[in-house]
């Protein structure tokens, strides 16, 4: 566990170390926080560097998607990090499935809690990603909208918001998923409606974008950011509504295991 | 669990201790995270631009839509967090989520990357309306009352709790020969792609005042509905906090 949590065996700060709680220490996760820091860096690195080549780029080879310098630097961009991240999204959820577990009925409760663990901070990430991309990149393509005319459906905001950041918000929660559905055992027996919401979420603003971008083209060329146009976006948005009742089931069940534990370490 | 039951009940309670702190580290800051990204794709998008721009927060739409686009996350999340948690915290946690965000996203896209003055496009204060929510709900310990006497105050005093910051922008000037506020002055210096129809809706109507009476009838009115409006979304927070369960995808 709180492998995390550094347990030099003292029973208080600045108590000596009692044989108790020295032994506790063999009751450990064990899990990888420097390997969990250093995705948590990368991450914001990556999406710091997005938002820097933005900043950088937008302006002066990005207003004019008609230009030899828009496909220079945004529609290739585009098309390589679909490619990566639609490859990297396959070959993640088919290695999950083709490594998961085929005996989760001999799990036992402390290498579960583990694996909730790797849960959270898998649903960690994915929050992270969803703030970047729902205030961050979404706004700044507000603001990009009040400054340039709307042209065309590829804009750089477009580019970082639609085709790199929701894109990034779906490979996490399909990693999620299935790393629930092949690796703990009330996920992988039943369908969690909470868990499938939040994932459903992100994956359906892909066609809610087209819609988006047809209306634009069609029947409503401003960009005002409250108009009923964006509307589905919010309700997708809603969809995250369902973390409480996923957060629920997996603390329920963790509860449950830590039960089992102090039942067992119970004298007869 | 061979390797658990050889562990003492003090080693387990250890155990678990250590644990509660690991999952609290971890999940707070997810929880606020997650409030912050709903929150600020739900607000956006229902009235964002009433929020972005100082010539917006008007005395007629901005008291009625705000309040209304406001009291959801509160009332959803707050189920939970009371129902579930016993923590009395949900209108002001997520309004502080929102809050951090909107300041980040002002700083950095509206000023940083558009280039539009900070005092344009600040965020307006929300804080103290979800204090109020989550001060009645500790009060009353009832849905019912938070959302009659909560729900009202945090429609009614969206208005006056700004007013110190929106006054300045308020004071009417002369320009060309047609008076105006100081806050539509920026609105006209700083051009944005669809200006005049902004004005257009905003400002429709027969009579344009300074002040007066529109802004206390908003506020009445305003109040009536975020009642309505938060009796509604923590129904629908006690839908999404059930741990519901499919036996068969197809």
């Amino acid at each position: 566990m709180a492998a995390t949590i550094p347990n030099d065996g003292m029973t208080a700060k600045g108590a000596r170390p009692t044989k108790a709680a020295a032994a506790a220490r063999m009751l450990s996760l064990n899990l990888p926080w420097g390997k969990f820091s250093a995705g948590l860096v990368g991450m914001l690195l990556l999406f710091g560097l997005y938002r820097w080549y933005t900043e950088a780029t937008a302006f002066t080879h990005g207003m004019d998607y008609f230009s030899p310098d828009f496909r220079t630097y945004w529609m290739n961009l585009m098309f390589v990090q679909l490619i990566v991240i639609g490859v990297v999204g396959v070959a993640s959820v088919s290695y999950l499935w083709k490594t998961r577990d085929r005996h989760m009925e001999a799990l036992s409760p402390m290498d579960e809690l583990r694996r909730y663990m790797f849960l959270i901070v898998q649903l960690m990430a994915t929050t992270i990603c969803a703030y970047i991309i729902f205030s961050l990149y979404a706004e700044s393509d507000a603001t990009w909208h009040q400054i340039t005319v709307r042209d065309t459906d590829f804009t750089p905001t477009h580019v970082g918001l639609f085709y790199f950041g929701t894109p990034m918000t779906i490979l996490f929660s399909a990693i999620h998923f299935m790393y629930a559905r092949t690796r703990l055992p009330q996920f992988a027996a039943r369908l969690s409606v909470p868990h499938a919401m939040i994932v459903a979420g992100p994956i359906l603003i892909m066609p809610n974008v087209g819609f988006n971008e047809w209306g634009h083209t069609f029947f409503y060329a401003e960009e005002l950011f409250a108009a009923p146009i964006h509307w589905g976006f919010v309700v997708l948005g809603w969809s995250f509504f369902a973390a409480g009742g996923l957060l629920v089931q997996m603390f329920s069940r963790m509860s449950e295991l830590v039960r089992s534990m102090e039942t067992a370490a119970r004298p007869a | 669990m061979s390797a658990v039951t050889t562990n003492t009940p003090a080693q387990v309670a250890d155990f678990r201790h250590r644990l509660d702190i690991t999952v609290d580290w971890l999940v707070i800051p997810l929880v606020i995270m997650l409030f912050a990204a709903v929150f600020s794709v739900h607000f956006a998008l229902l009235v964002g631009d009433w929020d972005y721009w100082i010539d917006w927060r008007d005395r007629r739409w901005w008291p009625l839509v705000t309040p209304l686009a406001l009291s959801v996350i509160p009332g959803v999340f707050g189920y939970l967090l009371w129902d579930r948690l016993r923590l009395p915290v949900g209108g002001t946690l997520t309004i502080l989520a929102l809050s951090a965000a909107a300041w980040v996203s002002r700083y950095m896209n509206f000023h940083g990357f558009g280039g539009f003055p900070m005092d344009m496009v600040f965020p307006s204060t929300f804080i103290a309306l979800g204090l109020i929510l989550d001060t009645v709900l500790v009060l009353t310990r009832s849905w019912f009352w938070t959302g009659l006497i909560g729900g009202y105050l945090f429609g009614a005093l969206i208005y006056p709790l700004n007013w110190p910051l929106l006054a300045a922008y308020h004071v009417p000037l002369e320009l060309h020969g047609n008076m105006l506020t100081v806050a539509d002055l920026m609105g006209f210096e700083y051009v944005r792609t669809a200006i005049p129809e902004y004005v257009r809706i905003i400002e429709h109507s027969t009579l344009r005042t300074f002040g007066g009476v529109v802004t206390p009838l908003t506020a009445v009115f305003a109040g009536f509905l975020t009642v309505l409006s938060y009796w509604f979304w923590v129904w629908i927070g006690s839908l999404v906090s059930r741990t519901t369960w499919l036996r068969k995808i197809i």
